[in-house]
């Protein structure tokens, strides 16, 4: 049996995920509980949740989907364990890369050497547990400045708030200008004919930079069927009173923008959809590093 | 009261940030003992400064931006859970506003902290019965070559495009700034340049725009 799949790996998921879940349930207990004693309604704790679990679902599935990118080197149960705690792909892919480099290999193969597996999961690990370092002498520090900050501005509410929705806009258009116009570029190694990395007398490893994500016509077109569904959805909501629909008008408005790339990646001509404003794929150089 | 609650916040949240660091480190203790294996130092000295280099320093900036937002409950919970900007930091920002209350206050945080929990435990169970159901079988390729593809690539887009449009009707003179600086920063600077990072340069312009037009009473 490969000891990436193994039975014992699998233990040491779940033993993690029940962790993940068991933390999550108690800020859940508790944050429900004050909410009661503050005199939110039940109306609003209970949409506030079912909401956020719709919300949840596509996003989900699509890190579901970045597990199988990991799983073809390292197998399925680490990239799992590693996506349920703290991880993301991209920085998960680069510190397996970076462990790799250290004997030349890529992942484009399965890791087969137990001690470069270990290794890796050790690089995954302490490259990625800096936040919970930081965190206990941090977090209430920021509060307590923000908070004290938050009530001066209260005084003029307009404006405290326009402040802090600005900070809120700020973020959310960080990521639309992204889908706008950007791209992606990921370093990897240049294998030799017979799949090995190629090495200087100085011990660096060839690399190539590789475009391999780039916004472009299909990206676009989704954030405008996302803003105008849920425009369309808000308004309905407000004219009609559906108060009840509200919550759940951007999960709907994001699955029907989601159904939109379907769609459109079926009907619209291959050279329309494939359109990027820089060529995935595309080399842009090589170095030794 | 106020101070007594997050006060309390802040000691669970230490102890369970404790919790985590201790389960994280016994995963590659696990597996090493398990294989009977263990990292040479001298591959571990030389991947690590290069991996801590990047991945430690973007964690402090990380740390800054995320708590304001996220007030400490949601921020203790989605650092332990992670995928924060693709999921938990817009799943928090949407909850809060729906429920019409503000981030730092009590009332923020109670909203904030359900939101991410619940959506932490929905990722977790998703994942867990993706991996255990299908990943065997190798049916989880579909989400990355099958007809339903496309819908995952443009999770983001989506995702963003949605939450912008919900801000559209109440904010929109306050979203010109930030918009057209981001596009233009990455048209003429550097296209590359991750959400993260980026979005220094969007809050910055965002407040200016605020405080451009309050000046102007045009807010």
């Amino acid at each position: 049996m490969d000891f990436k799949e193994s039975p014992f790996m699998y233990a040491v998921a779940l033993a993690v995920i029940a962790f993940v879940i068991a933390q999550s349930v108690f800020f859940l207990v508790k944050s429900l509980k004050r909410g009661k004693e503050l005199g939110i309604s039940k109306e609003t704790l209970k949409t506030t949740m079912i909401s956020s679990a719709v919300f949840t679902v596509a996003p989900a599935i699509s890190i579901l989907a970045t597990v199988i990118v990991l799983a073809n080197a390292l197998g399925i149960v680490l990239p799992w364990i590693r996506l349920s705690v703290i991880g993301n792909l991209a920085y998960e892919t680069t510190a397996a890369q970076t462990a790799l480099d250290f004997w030349g290999e890529s992942l484009k193969h399965s890791v087969s050497d137990p001690q470069q597996f270990a290794t890796i999961s050790w690089a995954m690990t302490l490259g990625s547990i800096a936040p919970l370092l930081l965190l206990p002498f941090l977090c209430k520090k920021l509060q307590k400045k923000i908070g004290a900050t938050v009530n001066k501005s209260e005084k003029s509410q307009k404006f405290g708030d326009a402040i802090s929705a600005a900070a809120f806009i700020g973020i959310v258009m960080a990521f639309v200008s992204r889908e706008i116009y950007s791209y992606t570029v990921q370093k990897s190694n240049v294998l030799d004919a017979a799949g090995n990395s190629i090495v200087n007398e100085a011990g660096q490893i060839l690399k190539v930079k590789t475009i391999t994500g780039s916004a472009g016509l299909m990206s676009i077109l989704v954030l405008i069927c996302a803003v105008v569904f849920m425009l369309i959805l808000d308004i309905v909501c407000k004219k009609f009173k559906l108060t009840k629909l509200e919550p759940f008008a951007m999960p709907i408005a994001m699955f029907a923008a989601m159904g939109m790339a379907v769609l459109f990646t079926n009907v619209l001509p291959e050279s329309l959809v494939n359109h990027t404003w820089f060529e995935i794929g595309t080399e842009l150089a090589q170095i030794y590093e | 009261m106020q101070k007594d609650y997050f006060d309390r916040v802040h000691k669970w949240g230490i102890l369970w940030n404790i919790g985590a660091l201790v389960t994280l480190l016994c995963i590659p203790v696990a597996i090493c003992t398990h294989l009977g294996v263990w990292p040479e130092l001298d591959s571990l000295l030389s991947i690590m400064p290069k991996l801590m280099g990047l991945y430690w320093l973007t964690a402090i900036v990380e740390v800054i931006t995320y708590v304001p937002l996220l007030g400490p409950g949601g921020a203790y919970l989605s650092f332990v859970t992670g995928n924060i900007s693709n999921l938990k930091l817009p799943c928090g920002l949407k909850a809060m506003e729906q429920a019409k209350v503000r981030a730092n206050t009590e009332e923020g945080e109670v909203i904030s902290t359900i939101a991410i929990s619940i959506s932490a435990i929905t990722t977790t169970v998703i994942i867990a019965v993706g991996v255990l159901a299908f990943g065997a079988t190798g049916s989880l390729q579909l989400l990355t070559e099958g007809s339903l593809a496309p819908a995952f690539e443009y999770v983001l887009p989506a995702l963003f495009g949605s939450l912008a449009a919900g801000y559209i009707l109440k904010h929109w003179k306050v979203m010109i700034a930030p918009f057209v600086v981001g596009v233009l920063f990455l048209y003429f600077v550097d296209p590359t340049m991750g959400a993260g990072t980026l979005m220094f340069i969007t809050i910055v312009a965002a407040v200016i725009g605020v405080l451009i037009l309050n000046k102007a009473n045009k807010l």
